[in-house]
């Protein structure tokens, strides 16, 4: 037990946490693009028409795209020649999701501007918060195409160990390494939305 | 009495085949060996005289005495076996070719070939002989002659680090393997259970190996043989086993070559038996199991025969390769090229032409049905009963609950499988039906987790109302249910979603299917693109469904 919990500090610990900083890099390049292309259809779907109409069909088959098979769709069916880096497959798969989180949230926030209610407007922020710490998670699918992220590192130091206690130990570390952010982070959004409260209060009672 | 008569009669007649054969020269008791046959045949090619050199139809053995050379394709890159430095090649085949051509009593012309041209160029008469890395299957036969016996054999090799302890088939189910697209062995670690991670490039692995993306790479043993010369590579991985054997052969054009092909028949025997090959091998410092076993063959007195060469006990039969096709390949096949004509898109539909291929389908489509399925109804059940004890009054249960929802949030999907799995194998023995439970229920519990925990939240909202004074109706939780049906179909299309990551462990759905069947297939791009039609149209099916249920639900509350 003590050979084991040494041998995963010494050796485990730093691959696992150059594996979640590349988790973080790829949920960062995603929500970025995410925002980007999400605010576009909001706006879209807020002007209405055809294209409101072009882009909410859009948002209904980014929904419905299982993230999984667009990473192995962007990895098997693009050109040879439009060939990648594992970390951006992964990123570039998660778009979908964080495009129609973003179209979706954003939406009620424009809508909200436009109806005077800033506080109600400014839940956007939590919210994209929330979908980038869901994109951390879903980054882990890059397991599979041999990005190596934290899952990764987990699965390879698992490999080396042949008891199933010492293996679920390791994962239970992986579990707490990928819970703490996630919690402080949920932690942090609950106090971002309150000081937005307060602050967006204040402000309305000073006028 | 007459039976004895007969059997009599028969035993005077075996004694006199006995003896009048003992009394014949050892030369005429003997079989031909294959040195005779050999200077014989090579005698009557150099006595053909220049008529024959000119004749249309000479045969290529012939040709190649009067012109004093044989044209041999060679490959430029494969490290030990043919590899090209400026203008010399060296390597084991380079050698071989010397060795048959010093036999033959020419020279060698080199040509440049690789694994695409080698047939075209023998095809178009611009060499007489491939020895490049050629494996002997079925599917070749109807193109080339191939010379017997074989000069050498590759087997695909599952390579590791040394301190893994794998020994065989029974330690491969669910572990990833790293393996080149197109590979013929691919599919028979899929059918041992192993997860394929898929590379175009064979160069890459040892890298990938090193650097842990790949933990188990399987490849030709050809291509990790020069591999294992280095030392820093060598001290850290090993051959674990190797599987699916592949005869490599020399191979000359079906037509116009019959005595040439006779005589590296001949030649080739003759190398095995006096350890020509062995010794050219060892030189290059490639595997030399194989040839062992072919130099016992080739020794023993049954295959020392001018006709060992066609002795089905001597030689090895080519792999079969051949893809048994659908009934339908044919319409198929038209309608791809009618779709290409009409679109300009070059459609292909591996999984559609083959027998394996569209079995793999059928059932990876029947899994990914019964996948979908057991993963909603898992979650709604998982929801239910973590909503259930999260609304507990009984405090231990209550916290048991909550630590089991932020044990599950915290972990990404993909660990929770992962999880699951190890846990599931610890039980079970790996099959398919085992990898589909662990999935449903690793997806059921991650969406239901949280399901339920709207399902409490609800229930706690409706509990505070209750101590304002408001009326709840007689069944809180139906009640709950009903106002959180907004979450839970959330979670329920969220688990939908998620069935295509159960490939990661082995659960054989459409799309672990697909990656199977373009591993020994092409066509990959029209195959991923139609996975992905296919999921995002069943996602959008189970919305419906989903959403038919919420109003369900929130109908279910009204009534209480």
């Amino acid at each position: 037990m003590i050979a084991l919990v040494e041998r995963l500090w010494s050796g485990f610990m730093p691959s696992l946490l150059a594996g979640m900083a590349v988790n973080f890099e790829i949920a960062g390049i995603a929500i970025a693009l995410g925002l980007a292309l999400g605010f576009l259809m909001a706006v879209a779907r807020l002007r209405g028409g055809m294209t409101g109409t072009a882009a909410a069909s859009a948002i209904t088959l980014m929904r419905a795209a299982p993230t999984f098979v667009v990473m192995f769709f962007l990895l098997n069916a693009l050109p040879r020649d439009a060939s990648m880096s594992g970390v951006m497959t992964v990123a570039l798969s998660l778009v979908p999701y964080s495009a129609a989180f973003v179209a979706d949230a954003g939406l009620d926030a424009l809508r909200h501007l436009r109806g005077g209610s800033a506080l109600a407007a400014l839940q956007f922020l939590p919210n994209v918060m929330r979908a980038f710490f869901v994109l951390v998670m879903s980054s882990s699918a890059g397991a599979a195409i041999g990005v190596g992220e934290g899952i990764t590192a987990i699965l390879h130091e698992a490999e080396q160990l042949p008891a199933l206690g010492d293996r679920l130990i390791l994962f239970a570390i992986g579990v707490v390494a990928f819970g703490v952010p996630l919690q402080l982070g949920f932690l942090l959004l609950r106090l971002l939305q309150r000081r937005l409260g307060a602050f967006l209060t204040l402000g309305r009672a000073h006028s | 009495m007459t039976h004895w008569r007969r059997f009599a009669a028969a035993a005077r007649v075996a004694l006199a085949i006995v003896v009048m054969g003992a009394c014949l020269p050892a030369w005429a008791r003997e079989p031909l060996s294959p040195d005779a046959a050999l200077a014989h045949l090579l005698e009557a090619a150099r006595n053909a005289g220049p008529e024959a050199c000119a004749a249309p139809d000479a045969d290529r053995l012939v040709r190649i005495v009067c012109t004093g050379h044989i044209r041999v394709g060679l490959r430029d890159y494969y490290p030990l076996f043919s590899m090209r430095v400026g203008s010399i090649r060296k390597g084991y085949e380079v050698d071989v070719a010397e060795a048959l051509a010093a036999r033959l009593g020419v020279a060698v012309e080199q040509t440049r070939v690789n694994a695409a041209s080698r047939i075209p160029l023998l095809a178009e008469d611009r060499i007489d002989l491939i020895i490049a890395t050629m494996g002997h299957n079925t599917q070749r036969d109807s193109q080339v002659r191939f010379i017997r016996p074989h000069y050498y054999r590759s087997e695909t090799i599952l390579v590791g680090p040394r301190n893994l302890a794998i020994s065989g088939w029974n330690d491969i189910p669910g572990r990833t393997v790293c393996v080149t697209i197109g590979n013929g062995s691919n599919a028979n670690l899929v059918s041992r259970g192993a997860r394929l991670l898929l590379f175009d490039e064979a160069g890459v692995l040892p890298e990938r190996l090193k650097d842990g993306t790949c933990t188990l790479a399987a490849q030709d043993d050809s291509f990790f043989a020069e591999i294992f010369t280095h030392p820093d590579f060598a001290d850290r991985f090993e051959k674990k086993f190797g599987f699916a054997q592949v005869p490599w052969g020399m191979a000359v054009q079906k037509t116009g070559s019959d005595k040439l092909a006779r005589a590296l028949d001949l030649i080739s025997q003759i190398f095995h038996r006096d350890g020509v090959f062995l010794e050219l091998a060892r030189r290059h410092r490639i595997a030399t199991g194989f040839l062992e076993e072919q130099q016992k063959v080739w020794r023993s007195p049954a295959c020392n025969t001018a006709n060992g060469s066609t002795d089905p006990h001597c030689i090895l039969p080519a792999l079969n390769a051949r893809l048994e096709p659908t009934s339908f390949a044919g319409a198929v096949a038209s309608f791809e090229d009618w779709f290409s004509a009409a679109t300009g898109i070059d459609l292909s539909l591996p999984m559609l032409t083959t027998v394996p291929a569209w079995s793999l389908l059928l059932s990876g489509i029947g899994n990914t049905l019964i996948l979908i399925g057991g993963a909603l109804l898992a979650t709604l059940l998982f929801a239910l009963g973590i909503g259930a004890a999260l609304s507990s009054p009984v405090p231990p249960l209550r916290w048991l609950a909550k630590g089991i929802v932020v044990l599950l949030q915290s972990s990404p999907i993909v660990l929770t499988l992962v999880v699951a799995s190890a846990i599931a194998h610890a039980l079970f023995p790996f099959s398919a039906t085992v990898a589909i439970g662990t999935a449903i229920a690793a997806l059921g519990l991650a969406n239901g987790s949280n399901a339920g925990q709207a399902i409490a939240e609800a229930e706690m909202t409706l509990q505070l109302e209750r101590a304002a004074g408001a009326q709840v109706g007689r069944a809180p939780f139906v009640r709950a249910v009903g106002r959180s049906a907004t979450q839970i179909v959330a979670f329920l299309i969220n688990a939908a979603k998620g069935t295509p990551i159960a490939s990661f462990i082995g659960a054989p759905e459409l799309l672990s299917a697909l990656t199977d069947i373009t591993s020994f297939s092409s066509g990959r791009a029209t195959t991923y693109t139609l996975l992905l039609i296919f999921y995002t149209l069943v996602v959008m099916l189970v919305v419906s469904v989903c959403r038919r249920l919420q109003v369900l639900l929130e109908s279910g509350r009204a009534a209480t």
